[in-house]
């Protein structure tokens, strides 16, 4: 019993450790900033892309019937449009309207004014948006769901939002700040354990075919093949270099001697996805999701002593 | 400590399912031999991604209030998918190439379009699901679906063909050997406006 009980402090101990809450602040500003971003860069193609029959690229009617069925509880657009038609208003209105207010929570959260409203808004509207486009989604969507949800389950508002410089308000559980950020850490290490596992299982990413065919795949051929083919031979450890870095992280990222290094490789990474493949969006949330989960701790030179950081929100953990 | 408790729960659960799907994923991949591990009907991956269905609820009818449950957190908080990006290796991508017939007999080409390269990205995740789809009618649906886009662009075509093809990516030592893109038609539908008739061809 005793072992039990200790085993269950040492969970507790690290699942709830003291935090500050600039974790917190990475997150807030980086998902306001992403979902700015997002909006924007589909603000020509949005009611092209999520209309109904006759109006769009593909019916959104069509995804929505084939969201699965026990799927009925879950956000879409259509409920919207549905409620729009009930006041008499159009679709073209309403899917308007989402765009606006979805543009309207991300630049709510880049400043941190109704932080929690404005996360838990753009969490309903971008989920509306990604299933009701569920054809035209890819993995964006999903990592930007992942960082809205707990976003939106924090313990905001952070210090440097304006909901606390203004508004003076503070959250209300703090001892919550260290523990979301964990599950936020542990979530990133599974992520990368099962995306590198699975990549470890490709021949393709050990001879760097993989890495070639990435590179020269519409509608990511950016860098001109003969460009990519002058390089073949670095290909191959291109390659293992991914599969280490992935695999490597749920290991690496929390040994102290390791984890800027990891985080360094990790966020290389990424900004080498979005630069050679066009993929923005999509390094961006995993840019800002590792500087939330581990940056801010690597970034912070007074993180070596959190209980005397100046002026910080410090959680404290009462047994 | 009630707020630790209730805390654990949730992340006992959070985790559970989360390591279930991306098992579950995985393991799919694996029994369908699309890795270098041995695998197939009746293998051990096989029938252990039967337990993290089963695990999911997948096993209980669509209407079960547990299974709805769960598939509805999974969907609220973004972990009903796994994290197999680009893997276990880049598949092939499509094109889809509309012929568009104008009256007076001549003939133009054209890909769907959207106006900005984020929006590109997304098309080309649409015409993945149109390509990889296994039913003939949603596939038929979707092209149908592109066509009139393509329609209210073109008003004035009298019909359109619609081929997809699979884009087949040189390795590199074909590539320095001067082998380039090859498009593979997999698919050709005909749209036509006189006698709203459809007809498939797959080649």
């Amino acid at each position: 019993m005793n072992q039990i009980a200790a085993w269950r402090k040492r969970l507790v101990d690290f699942l709830f450790p003291v935090q500050s809450d600039r974790w917190l602040t990475f997150l807030r500003f980086g998902l306001g900033l992403q979902i700015v971003l997002y909006t924007l860069s589909l603000r020509n193609d949005w009611n092209y892309l999520f209309a109904a029959t006759g109006n769009g690229l593909v019916t959104r009617d069509l995804a929505e019937a084939l969201l699965p069925l026990e799927n009925g509880f879950v956000p879409r657009l259509g409920w919207l449009v549905a409620l729009g038609a009930h006041l008499g208003v159009q679709e073209e209105t309403v899917l308007l309207a989402a765009w606006i207010c979805l543009f309207c929570a991300g630049l709510g959260l880049l400043v941190g004014l109704f932080c929690r409203s404005f996360a838990i808004l753009a969490w309903f509207l971008h989920l509306c948006a990604a299933k009701s486009g569920a054809f035209v989604s890819y993995g964006v969507d999903d990592f930007m769901t992942i960082g809205l949800f707990y976003l939106m389950l924090s313990p905001l508002p952070d210090r440097y939002s304006l909901d606390w410089r203004l508004r003076k308000l503070q959250p209300k559980n703090v001892l919550l700040l260290g523990f979301s950020q964990r599950v936020l850490q542990l979530h990133l290490s599974l992520i990368y354990l099962f995306s590198g596992l699975t990549k470890c299982l490709g021949s393709g990413w050990w001879n760097g075919s993989n890495i070639w065919r990435a590179l020269t795949r519409p509608p990511f051929d950016i860098i001109p093949p003969e460009i990519v083919v002058r390089w073949h031979s670095l290909l191959p450890i291109v390659g293992i270099a991914v599969c280490l870095i992935e695999t490597g992280y749920p290991i690496f990222i929390w040994l102290k001697r390791t984890r800027f290094l990891w985080l360094l490789a990790v966020v290389a990474m990424h900004a080498a996805i979005g630069i050679t493949m066009g993929m923005y969006l999509f390094a961006l949330i995993m840019i800002v999701l590792n500087a939330a989960a581990f940056g801010a701790g690597v970034f912070a030179l007074t993180c070596a002593q959190p209980g005397k950081a100046r002026g910080e929100t410090i959680a404290s953990v009462p047994d | 400590m009630r707020t630790k408790s209730v805390c654990l729960a949730w992340f006992s659960l959070h985790f559970l399912l989360l390591v279930t799907v991306s098992c579950r994923e995985t393991l799919w991949l694996v029994a369908r031999r699309l890795t270098i591990l041995p695998g197939g009907p009746g293998s051990y991956p096989q029938k252990a991604e039967g337990v993290a269905a089963a695990i999911l609820g997948q096993h209980l009818a669509a209407s079960n209030p547990l299974r709805q449950t769960f598939a509805t957190y999974l969907g609220l908080s973004g972990i009903d998918a796994g994290y197999g990006y680009f893997a276990p290796n880049v598949a092939n991508s499509y094109r889809l190439l509309f012929e568009l017939h104008y009256p007076d007999g001549h003939t133009e080409y054209r890909l769907p379009r959207v106006n900005r390269p984020a929006a590109g990205l997304r098309l080309a995740s649409l015409l993945e699901q149109i390509g990889r789809t296994q039913s003939d009618a949603l596939r038929e649906y979707m092209v149908k679906t592109l066509a009139g886009s393509v329609w209210r662009e073109y008003p004035e075509v009298k019909a359109i063909r619609a081929t997809l093809a699979q884009m087949v990516q040189p390795t590199v030592a074909d590539y320095v050997r001067g082998k380039e893109l090859v498009y593979e038609p997999l698919y050709t539908y005909d749209f036509s406006l006189d006698s709203d008739s459809i007809q498939q061809s797959n080649q």
